[in-house]
This record gives structure tokens, sequence and C-alpha cells, in this order.
């Protein structure tokens, strides 16, 4: 038990979750409509209850969305601890040299796996795709959500190139999720075949300082001491 | 023997019309007719005009069974026209057009409702002067439908008739929409009735039939991609899972007075498009003109949407290139390096 350090604060934890939640569903009610003449599209809409109640669940669940950026934005604004994760989510140039020293590590021509801080080049992609992702989701999507009133505003291709900007962003998350974030922290040999890290927050000690030494290292301060780093519960 | 046999054929080709002489020995004379309640009515056939339909081939007796002896002095049974005409006949008569369908029609239910103008089989295809819908003299020829049915629709064939359907039936495009393309020829229906071709889910099948006709769509200079991209967008999808209130193809361009956007009186010409638009979108103005409809993202007609959507296309490829290159550098240096500890 010993063994254990915890990684994630629970307040990461329910971000991470309610981030799940929303996307799931919303690739769930926006993927059937897209694809509504294919089989599956079909099965997909009659478990969300049928056309229009897919249409609520895809608005409900950007609201659902939208607080828990809200939620985000203000842990990375005003927490200690949220502004610290934000701190070691930023690109450094650090992330660029790892990028090539883990794709010679991998090519066999350099010995040492490059040593990741808390967040590796792997993980901050993600963070700012889906920020980037969020952000251009959110915008065509209430514009389409509320095409009524922006009637008044845009001309009729701007409501054209917001479905495309819409679907063609879906698309890439999709892509993102299932192929990085899943290989990422799940199927990769460091993890196969899973981390659960993301429900209860603990990591064990010798998988940290396998994949983020450093952040092992500050953790202990290069000694054997372990100290988890937020609180203890 | 062949002398025989040719004078029998000759008989028998004679056969009906040498019959049909003693019929016609009354009913081929003009002024032929009984009074009933003290009103004339002719019951003249003329000779020449029957032997020139469609049925001139055949016996009245045929048709008329109840005829048995001449002169026949009681009022021969009213026919029905599908006793010959039924699926599964053995006397050849056509039922391309599913003549028996006509009892689900308004048209049968205003009859047996006893509205005495409601149309029955002869209305349209004349009693004794029956013509295929091929001859050009025919009632039920493409290009005299609409004068045919106009004849009672009276309002519906001024609005057809400043139709671009019509302009193009009256220039000679026998492939242009006619009345009973969309109203279906024989079971006509209210678009209230999901059976109907004109229902709001049918309509879009309906002109769909034509408008993605590749071959009558170059003969006609209209683009041929609208029912597709209209299947892509958000009114088709909605309507494709049941939301009748989604805009279908007559939402905006009308019916019967169907015109190109060209035509300052078509509700799609740019000038009329706030007003269309506006029937369910309450803000819409001037802007809704500003951008094509019926787009196809892939095609580059579709202006800066086919912009958006290329470069959709090419960096998502770029993105999945650039991740599974990476997963599988990954893996395979996990192996070798597992491969050259075990060695």
């Amino acid at each position: 038990m010993n063994d254990k350090i915890q990684r994630f604060s629970r307040s990461w934890r329910i971000q991470h979750l309610l981030l799940m939640v929303s996307v799931l569903l919303l690739m769930m009610s926006g993927f059937s409509m897209k694809y509504s003449e294919t089989l599956w599209g079909k099965i997909l809409i009659f478990l969300e209850g049928g056309f229009q109640a897919r249409g609520a669940l895809h608005r409900l669940s950007a609201v659902l969305l939208f607080i828990t950026a809200i939620y985000h934005l203000v842990y990375i604004s005003f927490t200690r601890e949220g502004k610290r994760e934000f701190k070691s989510l930023l690109p450094t140039k650090k992330d660029f040299s790892d990028l090539k020293n883990s794709i010679l590590y991998d090519l066999l021509k350099r010995a040492e796996k490059p040593a990741f801080g808390r967040y590796s080049y792997r993980e901050k992609v993600q963070y700012w795709a889906f920020f980037v992702f969020i952000v251009l989701m959110f915008v065509s999507g209430l514009v389409m959500w509320f095409h009524d009133f922006f009637f008044a505003f845009f001309p009729k291709w701007a409501f054209d190139v917001t479905f495309a900007l819409h679907g063609g962003t879906a698309t890439l998350i999709i892509l993102f999720l299932v192929l990085w974030h899943m290989y990422v922290v799940h199927l990769s040999p460091a993890n196969f075949p899973g981390n659960s890290s993301f429900w209860h927050g603990d990591v064990s000690e010798k998988w940290l300082k396998e994949n983020h030494l450093l952040e092992y290292k500050s953790m202990t301060g290069d000694s054997k001491t372990k100290q988890p780093e937020e609180k203890e519960d | 023997m062949t002398a025989l046999l040719t004078i029998l054929l000759a008989l028998f080709q004679l056969g009906p019309s040498s019959q049909n002489a003693r019929c016609f020995l009354c009913h081929g004379k003009k002024d032929f007719g009984v009074v009933e309640n003290g009103k004339f009515q002719s019951l003249y056939v003329s000779p020449k005009q029957f032997e020139a339909s469609i049925h001139g081939k055949f016996t009245c007796v045929q048709c008329h069974t109840d005829v048995k002896v001449i002169p026949h002095f009681i009022r021969p049974e009213k026919i029905s026209c599908l006793q010959c005409h039924f699926e599964g006949n053995t006397v050849g008569a056509p039922v391309k057009y599913l003549p028996e369908m006509y009892k689900y029609s308004v048209h049968a239910k205003a009859s047996a409702a006893g509205n005495p103008n409601a149309p029955t089989c002869e209305t349209c295809h004349t009693t004794h002067y029956v013509r295929s819908p091929k001859d050009t003299s025919s009632g039920t020829y493409r290009k005299n439908i609409p004068q045919l049915c106009g004849s009672c629709h009276k309002k519906e064939f001024e609005a057809y008739s400043k139709s671009i359907h019509y302009r193009a039936l009256e220039n000679g495009m026998l492939g242009a929409a006619v009345c009973t393309d969309c109203h279906q020829e024989h079971d006509v229906l209210p678009p209230s009735d999901p059976r109907s071709a004109l229902s709001a889910e049918g309509v879009v099948r309906t002109c769909t039939k034509c408008h993605a006709d590749t071959l009558l769509m170059e003969k006609a200079d209209v683009p041929v991609q609208q029912p597709e991209a209209y299947s892509e967008s958000f009114h088709g999808i909605a309507l494709e899972n049941g939301m009748v209130r989604a805009a279908n193809c007559t939402s905006c361009h009308g019916h019967h007075d169907i015109l190109p956007a060209s035509d300052p009186n078509s509700p799609i010409n740019p000038k009329n498009l706030p007003k269309t638009c506006g029937k369910c979108h309450p803000h819409a103005d001037k802007n809704v003109a500003d951008g094509k409809v019926h787009i196809i993202p892939s095609e580059r007609s579709a202006g800066i949407v086919f912009f958006v959507y290329t470069f959709f296309k090419w960096f998502t490829l770029a993105v999945l290139i650039f991740l599974f290159a990476h997963i599988a550098l990954d893996l395979s240096g996990f192996i070798r390096r597992k491969y050259s500890r075990h060695e």
C-alpha cells in the first residue's frame, strides 16, 4: 500500500470524469445524426430515444461540457493547484527535444529513455488539442443551436461553414481519442491493459519512476521518501 | 386448303367489325338515342372513332356481355373496366399503371360518396374511344394530361401553366413533370395521406425521381446534385428521421407554379428568399441569399465550404498518419528492445 502515490487530485478527476461523460454523450448523439442513414446510426438513435431526443441529449451534454469548461477555467485561473497544473501543461522547448529523443529511443539510436516531467509532450498535445477542439465546437455549436437568432447576422454560407467545421472537428476529436488518448493512457506497453488512475488518482512508485521520472524526483526531492503531492484522503 | 385457311383468317379478321356492324345499324346513327325523364340521351357511337381506338379490334359484346339478342330492349349494365384490366387477366389487358389502385384514390372515394362530378375511368380515358397513352391524339398522352386534369382542376391548371415544367412541356420536352408524375396515375391521394407520393416524406422521393436522373436533367439543363445535397442537409436529415415540419422541396420551391431561381416570381429568387426562408426562420433577412443552397462539401462548386472540408480532410489524414506512425514506432521500439534484452 505504501507503493501508491496520489497523482491526480479529486478536483482534477472530477473534471476528467465530467469531460469524459459529456464528450462520450456528445460523440454518440452527434455521430448518430451524421451517420443516421447507416445501421449503427439507426441503432444509436434508437438507444437515444428517437431523433428528437437525440437532439435534446446532444444539447444537454453540450451544456454539461460547458459547465465543465467553466469549472476548468476557474480551476486553472483561481486555485493554487489549478495554476500549478496549468503551468505544467504549457508547452516548453524541452517538449520538442523530448519528441526527438523519444523517436531516437524508439529507433534504438539512443539508450536512455527521455525523462518526462509531470506532463510529457504526449499528454500536452492532448490537452491543447482538446482545448482548441472544444472552443471550435462551442462556437460552431452555438451558431447552429441558435441559428434562428444568428440568421440576422450571418450570411447563409457562414452556416454551411459552421456545419462543415463542426463535423470536421468532431472527426478529429474521435481520431485523437481513439488513436492517441487510448494508446497513451491505456494501450501503450507501460500501461497495458489499462491505467485506472483517472478513477482513483493513484499510481505506483515504479510506474511514476518509469514514465515521469522528473515528476517523481520533484515529488520525492531525490530522496526515497514518498510525499503524496496533494491531499491524503 | 391454303385458300380456305386464308378465307377463314380473313373472316376472323373481319369478325369484330362485321359483328359490330349489327350494333352500329342503330348505334352508328348520329341521332340515335332515347328520351329519358323528358330528356334526349344520345346513344350514338362513332364507328370510325371506335375502330381507331385501342379497343377497336374487340366486339361490342365482349364488354357488353349482357347483350344477347339484337335488338336489345333492356338497358345494358354499366361496365367495369376492371373486368378486363385486373392483374393476372388472360386477355392481355395492360395493367402497367395499376388501374386497380383507382379504388384508393380521392376520386373513387368522392364517387362512392355520391358526387356525380367525381371522375371514373371513362372521364379521363373516354368510354368508347380509348387510346393508348402513347398515342399523341389521346387525352392521356403526356402532353395532353395537364389539359385533361385541368378540365376539372382549373385553379391548379392555371398555376401549373405558369410553371417551368409546363413551359418545358410546351417546348417539346416530354420528360417535364405533368400532373400524374407527382400525383400518381390512378391512386391519386391527398398529401395528408402517408401513402401519397406527396406526403411530407414522399414529396422528396417524388421530386428526386426525376431530379436525380442524370440524362433527363442534362436535357433540361438543371443541376442533378440537388437531391443528394438536400439529403445531407439539416432539413433532409431531419425529414428522413421523421421530423415532418422540416422543409421539404415544396416548402421553398412551391408546387404547381415552380419556377427557376432566375425568375423574379420564383420563391427562390434571391430577392424573395428572405420571405421564403422567413416562413420558418423569423429572423431571416437578405443574408440568407448570400451563399449557395444545395451544396455538396466535397465539390468545388460549394465554394468556401469546399475549402473548409478539404482542409479538414487533409489535416485529419495528416494527423492520422502522424499519430499512427508514432504509435507504430513506439511499439516497434518496445518490441525490439525487449528482443535484444533477451538475446
